[in-house]
């Protein structure tokens, strides 16, 4: 295995949605310093992005009684925001010149995973989505205080239900062990604590706005991992983000996701004392620049939409623009991943999960799909005697292997063939 | 063996599927004929597990009526006595599971009360972990079944997962169990499906991720072309259940359409011995009544047809379900009309091969643990038993030494 192709790969599929045509071959010219340095630097113009236009998400007021006059333009509206709303952010996905702050706004959506099926509003999750994106690589502290009043949140774990009178626990469970400590680093007494400590929420849902009435709240003092004080939701948020079980956390995620989702994280990971300010550009630097990302050892299963926007950006395509967007959902949809749809507030699986009897069929229909509204310029500028080899080029492939080669070998004469059979290989649907 | 008349078949597939107006005469041994050339040996055990995802509450699933303190304990969310479907003097079922009543009646269903593990997790993505890998004291990456798989011989029609996620549970060291979508597997033709044969074989210079890409490749030759003739098949006749318009009671939930795929392919011979379906959605934090019940519903009645679908067929005495959830319920409302995560719950065991009744203790709403239900049965006791018992495979490979063993079986 080529180390210096290696870890380009992994840059550009796991910290970037994968390379546009000629992307690869470029960085390869530049080495694997200047790449990630290039990676890593976010840009104060990204031409690509502003491509996208920005979806007209409104509040479309709280919902009315079944069979009423009303009910119909209220559904239809959420549908056609929905949608719009996701068609916006797979493109974003697809069309950003720098593509680790989508990357990282979609690590979020994952971790602080709330789905529009319990929700139900767009704008809710429109707005949970823009504050992913102002803390993508920015400050955790500030990240998990704007969480806590997340409307969207709030409403998922039924924060608006919860009391004084009777805290419920679901919030504050999933605050200390999805969103900020981990798992089994505290007790029963202390989500008992914390569920006291996030009683009063009110909120308007359609319009996305939180309010803490004093009245529902309970502002007794409470024992939280050892520390007794009133605790506001805020300084709960900056006393569990100050633990150092905090920054072990975060980096276990950011490795679970970025490097490994099989292999346990390594205790004394560079990331973990990168991320003591609480700042996520230098963990996740750290993490780019971690000698784990040359070692072969830590290959990774991208998920669908990771295959999807990857496929995208070699393709050429634009997400919105396929025909048609119902059918484009329902690939996803089949795949089991579809943005703002996470399965449960764990957010999606990773590794083996996505490589089922029952994928490899939707990758082929998918890849079948996608490939007959591309022009396929990207294989077309290959002459054909080169393009067995050179097409991991093109996507972005560390190596083909011999079996993977032979397919492709075999279909030369058919261009549409040939790029199905690199998408749906394992080389190609595992990031080496 | 019963020939399913277009009438019958009409009303089986109403709602669910299109009909052609040639819609062809199918007896169930032309179903069978249609695509296992190497059947299951008659009279072989074979699984089903059913996963509710979520934490179903089980005090409000089999119900401690007689006791007073349920209803003080949770005012809001408990059912009255007169609406439940007693079992014995103290415990009933929730209103929405007369499917599961029945079946009781008839002997064929276990009840194990009170089923966990040591130290109770309440966060559901561990807990569930814990239940599917069996392994409550340390995290590892391989389900239970996983590992039973590991120790058959390669088959990869052995354990099938409804759904399009593999779920941890068959996730085993060396080989995984197949997925089977609703809609079966469809695979490509003419050269395509050659060059992609090419791919699915596993390469020396591959990872374990990507010989497993490559396997789920190879599986959705072989799983497909085994299956795909059955599934167009119309599912068995439920014999003795009423048949209704658009379907049986229970006939268009996805469980109930999960089990139909697994009724058709088990009818057909199908070597599978393990299968896993599932249903999601026991989250009950708040408004938990109707949503509950709605669910325990589907549950009930989407096994009573399975049931009474096996029973038209030469497998009817050979299958056995499982069902459990990641944990039960807090005993005492949170507020919202709804509960947060507790611990231990009810497991069931269904078929003709279970001595129906009860077992385990029931955990007491008097001497509660820090506010939950007691464990008083443990699930590798559950998983022993159906390892040894009817999986016929030694325990200790998959379980470690464990002694326990629940004896629900007929012996």
């Amino acid at each position: 295995m080529n180390l210096k192709r290696l870890e380009i790969a992994r840059l550009s599929h796991r910290f970037a949605f994968g390379p546009r045509p000629g992307e690869f071959a470029s960085a390869l010219d530049a080495g694997v310093s200047a790449t990630r340095q290039k990676v890593l630097t976010v840009p104060a113009v990204d031409a690509g992005a502003a491509l996208v236009t920005n979806p007209l998400i409104t509040d479309l007021g709280s919902r009315p009684k079944p069979n009423t006059a009303e009910i119909i333009p209220f559904v239809t509206g959420l549908r056609n925001q929905t949608e719009q709303l996701t068609l916006w952010w797979l493109d974003r996905m697809a069309l950003s010149d720098h593509g680790l702050t989508e990357k990282m706004t979609w690590f979020w959506h994952g971790h602080w995973a709330t789905s529009i099926t319990k929700v139900d509003h767009p704008l809710a999750m429109y707005k949970q989505n823009q504050t992913f994106r102002q803390y993508a690589l920015g400050n955790f502290s500030q990240m998990s205080r704007a969480m806590v009043n997340d409307a969207a949140l709030q409403y998922w774990l039924d924060g608006q239900t919860s009391t004084a009178k009777s805290p419920n626990e679901n919030l504050g469970r999933e605050l200390m062990e999805l969103f900020v400590l981990g798992v089994n680093r505290y007790t029963e007494d202390d989500v008992k604590a914390l569920a006291r400590v996030l009683t009063g929420y009110q909120l308007t849902l359609s319009a996305a706005t939180v309010l803490v009435n004093p009245k529902r709240r309970d502002t007794s003092a409470v024992t939280l991992l050892g520390q007794t004080a009133a605790y506001t939701a805020e300084s709960a948020s900056d006393y569990l983000v100050a633990k150092p079980d905090c920054a072990k956390f975060i980096a276990e995620r950011l490795w679970y996701r970025f490097i490994s989702s099989t292999e346990d994280m390594p205790a004394n990971l560079g990331a973990v004392n990168a991320f003591a300010s609480r700042e996520l550009a230098p963990a996740v630097t750290s993490l780019a620049q971690d000698g784990a990302m040359a070692n072969p050892r830590y290959s990774m299963v991208k998920s669908p939409v990771e295959w999807f926007i990857s496929a995208c950006r070699a393709l050429e395509l634009t997400p919105s623009k396929l025909n048609d967007s119902k059918q484009l959902i329902n690939h996803l949809n089949k795949l089991g991943q579809i943005p703002f749809y996470p399965p449960n507030v764990g957010g999606w699986p990773a590794g083996e999960a996505w490589l089922s009897s029952a994928s490899a069929q939707y990758r082929i229909a998918f890849a079948t799909w996608l490939i007959k509204q591309s022009a396929l310029r990207g294989l077309n500028e290959i002459p054909v005697d080169r393009r067995v080899l050179a097409s991991a080029d093109w996507l972005g492939v560390a190596e083909w292997s011999p079996r993977t080669q032979a397919a492709l070998r075999n279909s030369l004469g058919n261009p549409e063939e040939f790029v199905l059979l690199a998408l749906c290989s394992p080389e190609y649907v595992v990031s080496a | 063996m019963d020939t399913v008349t277009r009438r019958k078949f009409l009303q089986l597939t109403a709602g669910a599927v299109a009909v052609g107006a040639a819609a062809p005469l199918l007896s169930v041994d032309e179903i069978a004929a249609a695509a296992i050339n190497r059947p299951l040996a008659a009279g072989t055990p074979i699984v089903v597990m059913v996963t509710l995802y979520g934490g179903n509450d089980g005090l409000n699933t089999v119900i401690p009526f007689a006791d007073p303190l349920y209803y003080s304990l949770r005012p809001e969310i408990s059912y009255k006595a007169e609406n439940m479907l007693p079992l014995d003097a103290e415990l009933a079922l929730n209103p929405a599971m007369k499917g599961l009543k029945s079946l009781w009646d008839q002997k064929k269903v276990a009840i194990i009360r009170g089923v966990g593990y040591p130290n109770p997790d309440r966060s559901h993505f561990s807990s569930m972990a814990k239940w599917q890998t069996a392994s409550p004291e340390k995290h590892i990456n391989t389900g239970w079944l996983g590992r039973w798989i590991d120790t058959q011989a390669e088959d990869s029609m052995l354990a099938i997962s409804l759904g399009s996620v593999l779920p941890p549970l068959f996730a085993g060291a060396k080989r995984s169990g197949s997925v089977l979508p609703l809609g079966g597997l469809v695979i490509p033709k003419g050269s395509v499906a050659a060059n992609c044969m090419q791919l699915a074989k596993v390469s020396r210079a591959d990872n374990s991720l990507m010989a497993a890409a490559a396997t789920s490749m190879r599986n959705l030759f072989s799983v497909s072309t085994t299956v795909q003739p059955i599934l167009k098949a119309p599912a068995p006749t439920p014999v003795d259940l009423p048949v209704t318009n658009g379907g049986n009671a229970g006939g268009d939930s996805n469980l109930a359409q999960q089990l139909d795929v697994v009724a058709k392919l088990i009818a057909a011979g199908s070597p599978t011995k393990v299968w896993s379906v599932s249903l999601g959605g026991f989250d009950t934090h708040a408004n938990e009544a109707n949503a509950q019940a709605a669910l325990l519903g589907s549950v009930s009645d989407s096994i009573s047809r399975f049931i009474s679908q096996m029973k038209g067929t030469s497998r009817g005495a050979d299958v056995t379900l499982v069902v459990y959830s990641e944990f039960g319920r807090r005993v005492v409302g949170n507020g919202s009309q709804g509960t947060d995560h507790g611990t231990s719950g009810p497991m069931f065991i269904v078929g003709d091969k279970v001595n129906g009744g009860f077992y385990g203790d029931q955990p007491s709403l008097k001497n509660l643990v820090s506010g939950d239900l007691a464990v008083t049965t443990d699930f590798r006791d559950v998983y022993a038993t159906i390892l040894e018992s009817l999986l016929q495979s030694p325990v200790e490979p998959i379980l470690g030494k464990w002694s326990g063993r629940t004896k629900f079986l007929k012996a």
